[in-house]
């Protein structure tokens, strides 16, 4: 392969792999701010007793839920500039990494607890992710560039 | 059987969403700047693109009927159901986008819907 189309190649994979890094910490981080902020206000202000218009009240005026929404919002952003270039059929499944760090981000900044179910469950995310990073990047070696139609590998 | 249907609603909504976005991104064209003023013409163009559009209607489709299962149905019976989303998606892409899916694609996709639906399990 000549080095301007490895150089090439290594471009258009640095930017999808950054774009989605981005896209994962967003949504998971903005999972953490969300449940945070929800958890906060139902622990302070019982269904029962304030209702659930006082909730929804009190979740506007929240900064915790504000930055969960703003990194959501961040997100949806990132996730249609990659697929502007990308193949749903890789950003789709290299996406679903934000489960993991939901995990492990409910374990170590939530303190929730994770059974073995949901560990092996984030092993099978990850193994998933591995095969469908694997053959991006064959595709994409192999001449797929940054579309990755039938028609662009002229089949 | 009402919670099948639900359920189908909310997987074929979800990746009727991901099939629409995807093709009306690739209308609208590659993203590749970072300029301010750029980035506002970007936005512009999406957010005139009727293909976008529809798949924004399909999330308020698939918000709705999501809350409407929960009503009668557990969340963890629910949420390792939908995500068939990964498969069904993946099918769009292939017949709808014309996307190139290798056998390994699927079996990584594969993979992923069931670690998905395995850690969403209560």
């Amino acid at each position: 392969m000549p080095s301007s189309r490895l150089s090439q190649v290594g471009a258009v994979l640095t930017k999808t792999y950054g774009v989605l890094i981005l896209a994962v910490l967003a949504q998971a981080t903005g999972n953490v701010f969300l449940s945070k902020g929800m958890k906060y206000i139902g622990s302070s202000n019982p269904i029962s007793e304030g209702g659930v218009v006082s909730i929804a009240c009190q979740a506007v005026s929240s900064p915790m839920i504000w930055m969960g929404v703003a990194l959501s919002i961040i997100f949806y952003i990132l996730f249609a500039t990659a697929l502007s270039w990308s193949d749903l059929s890789f950003v789709l499944p290299v996406i679903s990494f934000e489960v993991v760090l939901n995990v492990a981000f409910g374990a170590w900044l939530l303190n929730e607890g994770v059974s073995s179910k949901r560990w092996i469950g984030t092993l099978l995310i990850a193994i998933g992710i591995f095969l469908v990073l694997r053959s991006e990047g064959r595709r994409v070696e192999t001449g797929g560039g940054g579309k990755g139609t039938s028609e662009d590998l002229g089949r | 059987m009402k919670t099948a249907i639900m359920i189908a609603v909310i997987v074929f909504a979800d990746s009727a969403h991901d099939v629409f976005l995807t093709k009306g991104m690739k209308q609208v064209g590659e993203v590749s700047t970072l300029k301010l003023r750029e980035l506002l013409r970007v936005a512009r163009r999406v957010l005139r693109n009727r293909n976008f559009l529809t798949g924004f209607m399909f999330t308020a489709v698939y918000f709705f009927a999501f809350l409407a299962v929960l009503s009668w149905a557990d969340l963890s019976f629910v949420f390792p159901a939908t995500s068939l989303v990964y498969v069904v998606s993946t099918l769009g892409a292939k017949f709808i986008l014309k996307e190139m899916v290798t056998f390994q694609r699927w079996a990584g996709i594969l993979f992923v819907c069931l670690g998905v639906a395995l850690t969403s399990l209560s």
